[in-house]
């Protein structure tokens, strides 16, 4: 039987990673939670702290000013993004690519580093990981986690609270999200984007990523949204709406840009990462590309 | 992972005059015993003369539009402020606790309220998602507490956090901690 009483929920949001990062935990007295949810901050923070383009000393920055003249050692987590991201980059023939930081610079979507100048060319295949964890450029590019690091944070502080015993929780970065729990949460898509009616996903024990643009008429096209395609470098122009679903939120997040990029072409790609993925297209509706299993 | 998909038509769902999508986090108290624990708080409400206003525009390079700053002072040293912003359409209140050297040791949003969407700034719906209008087709026996895909920027957060910053350089640090 189920009990009557309402479930204890705590939830707080903290500024990171140029968004608003919620975390709620439920099931616990709010005297056991706020330690947890502190805990699970304070791991975003780090992630904040090591893979931030604005950041001048994180080891993304580190790494973008001095990587093609020396060896920069960085942090296991970043290694971890950084392998991963050179995996999709392999698997997408570098349509998912970090080094779209010269892109987004010269686009206006990320400041210029301080005493930089202006970059052109370079890719993912120019990053070199060597086996004492240090990493070098083979030329100078721009590396950004903005496509994959809030994802990668979720993930962290999902595991941080599940470390510490928490059985159900949601940690929701900017629309990358965790649900951790058997039990199903409904989350909204794409609310500035549809004007008839909203996908609602519900979602357990797994992550959601969404990803998308509606340009309106007068904007110029580049400033519409910061989707790059990694291979032509150029804004993905279609008007399209991707959600991916997959059980980590750093899979997740870096495939919304890939489905953004490819389409339905993509659907090989996500079976092989266990992904799920809904997308919208100005000229097809709705499509569900490898549906996963639903909530009972 | 396990997961579904339903359109919800908007037109179908929407009440006159419901709440926006909000959550509240914090109360200023329970934001104070968790930037400040076992401290006591003494509060300091000041209002800013207009040099006042200007110098804190002038560092911090953000308008200033309250002329009264929420400011406790910490048994513990340090300062305990609250401030708001614009979001997209509301206001969103925040707490920052300053170190004794006037140094950020912690944010924590109060609340958060944001209507989303050009249909949908101006009738708030998402209250409909509980199933209280008949004929609304989804089943769901909680309330859409999360979304994805909306642009969310923190950006007025980190103007709202450099105008505090430059008040507590002009008013409260002059003034000793």
């Amino acid at each position: 039987m189920k009990s009557c009483s309402l479930p204890t929920v705590t939830e707080r949001a903290q500024p990171w990673l140029g968004t608003l990062v919620s975390i709620r935990v439920e099931g616990l007295p709010a005297s056991d939670a706020h330690p947890a949810i502190s805990a699970a901050f304070q791991e975003i923070e780090q992630i904040d702290r090591l893979m931030s383009f604005h950041r001048s000393e994180s080891d993304v920055s580190r790494l973008n000013r001095d990587g093609s003249v020396r060896r920069i050692p960085v942090d296991a987590r970043t290694l971890t993004v950084l392998q991963q991201a050179i995996a999709l980059s392999q698997r997408t023939s570098g349509c998912f690519d970090v080094t779209i930081g010269a892109e987004l610079v010269s686009w206006g979507w990320l400041p210029q580093p301080v005493g930089a100048n202006a970059l052109t060319g370079g890719t993912w295949r120019d990053v070199e990981i060597h086996r004492d964890h240090t990493v070098s450029l083979r030329r100078p590019v721009w590396i950004d986690f903005g496509g994959i690091a809030k994802g990668y944070a979720v993930d962290r502080a999902i595991e941080c609270l599940r470390a510490q015993g928490i059985a159900r929780a949601v940690v929701n970065a900017g629309g990358d999200i965790r649900v951790l729990g058997q039990e199903c949460e409904p989350i909204a898509v794409g609310v500035e984007v549809f004007a008839e009616s909203i996908p609602i996903i519900e979602l357990a024990d797994g992550s959601i990523a969404s990803s998308g643009r509606s340009c309106q008429r007068d904007i110029p096209e580049r400033v519409c949204g910061p989707h790059v395609d990694g291979l032509s470098r150029r804004p993905i122009s279609r008007e399209r709406f991707v959600c991916v679903l997959a059980e980590s939120c750093m899979i997740a997040d870096a495939l919304t840009k890939v489905v953004m990029a490819m389409g339905s072409g993509s659907r090989p790609i996500l079976g092989e990462f266990g992904a799920a993925a809904h997308l919208w297209d100005a000229s097809t509706g709705w499509q569900s590309l490898n549906p996963a299993m639903e909530c009972p | 992972m396990r997961c579904r998909f339903t359109l919800l038509p908007i037109a179908a769902l929407i009440l006159p005059g419901g709440p926006a999508y909000g959550t509240v986090y914090l109360s200023i108290q329970q934001a104070q015993a968790l930037l400040f624990p076992g401290a006591t708080f003494q509060s300091e409400t000041r209002t800013l003369s207009d040099d006042q206003v200007k110098a804190i525009e002038h560092a911090s390079g953000v308008p200033v539009r309250n002329h009264q700053v929420k400011a406790w002072r910490v048994s513990t040293g340090g300062w305990f402020l609250v401030d708001e912003v614009v979001g997209k359409h509301e206001f969103i209140p925040f707490a920052v606790a300053l170190d004794r050297d006037g140094a950020v040791k912690g944010i924590e949003i109060l609340e958060y309220r944001e209507a989303y969407g050009g249909q949908v700034r101006e009738q708030p719906w998402l209250e409909q998602f509980y199933g209280k209008r008949p004929g609304a087709k989804l089943r769901l026996n909680k309330e859409v507490r999360n979304i994805s895909g909306a642009t969310l920027s923190c950006k007025h957060i980190t103007d709202g956090i450099s105008r505090l910053l430059a008040t507590y350089e002009v008013v409260l640090a002059p003034n000793g901690h």
